[in-house]
């Protein structure tokens, strides 16, 4: 297992900024722009607007109807998202070789809905830790004493 | 025409064919045994947005996707 600290408001740049990538991405003829036209092609209509506007989608997975949401990336950008909407777990699988972002992110949406299990079984996991929960609770303990 | 799609490093290769010309068709199958063979999943669209795996050629499927194995990262 890992930790990997969860920076909301850096994560929120970095969302706009691969929202804008993925923008301008949608009317070039590179591996990477056709990888992401091939994902939004093969999304279902929610996830689509809901790729468009946030920069991710969610997925339930087939064999456990757990939700997942897919950011864009190719490592660790599988989350498992728990009945709170909050982030349980990270997972980080992929097929293999060099593909571009859209394939990859095409490929794990396609893993979870039709062989979960299988998916799941190849999986490396790591901790999604919350840093701003953790420093604000720190700074409830720090001013309760 | 269908067409069968499989990712690799240069984003996809697409192969168009056929599926009413019999050569092609076969080819077509060749290349999913070949594929599925080497590990690829192969997957197609059954409705808006949903999608199956499939172990076996559908010549009646518009389109097909293969994309390599899965492994941990």
């Amino acid at each position: 297992m890992f930790l990997f600290p969860r920076l909301p408001a850096t994560r929120r740049l970095r969302c706009e900024a691969l929202r804008e990538l993925y923008r301008s991405y949608r009317s070039e003829n590179t591996c990477e722009a056709r990888g992401l036209r091939l994902l939004r092609e093969w999304l279902s209509p929610c996830q689509r607007e809901q790729f468009d506007a946030q920069g991710h989608f969610d997925v339930i997975g087939c064999d456990s109807g757990k939700k997942y949401r897919i950011h864009c990336g190719t490592a660790m950008n599988v989350h498992e998202i728990d009945e709170a909407g909050g982030v349980k777990l990270g997972l980080c699988f992929a097929p293999k070789g060099a593909l571009a972002m859209g394939d990859v992110m095409l490929a794990q949406k396609i893993a979870l809905e039709t062989f979960e299990r299988r998916a799941l079984a190849v999986a490396n996991r790591c901790l999604i830790v919350d840093l701003q929960l953790r420093s604000n609770a720190g700074r409830a303990g720090r001013t309760g004493r | 025409m269908a067409m069968q799609i499989v990712m690799d490093h240069n984003g996809d290769t697409r192969h168009h064919f056929d599926p009413n010309d019999a050569d092609a068709l076969a080819k077509a199958e060749r290349r999913f045994k070949e594929l599925t063979g080497q590990g690829f999943t192969a997957a197609v669209r059954i409705a808006s947005g949903e999608v199956a795996k499939i172990s076996s050629f559908n010549p009646t499927a518009e389109e097909t996707l293969f994309f390599p194995r899965l492994i941990g990262g």
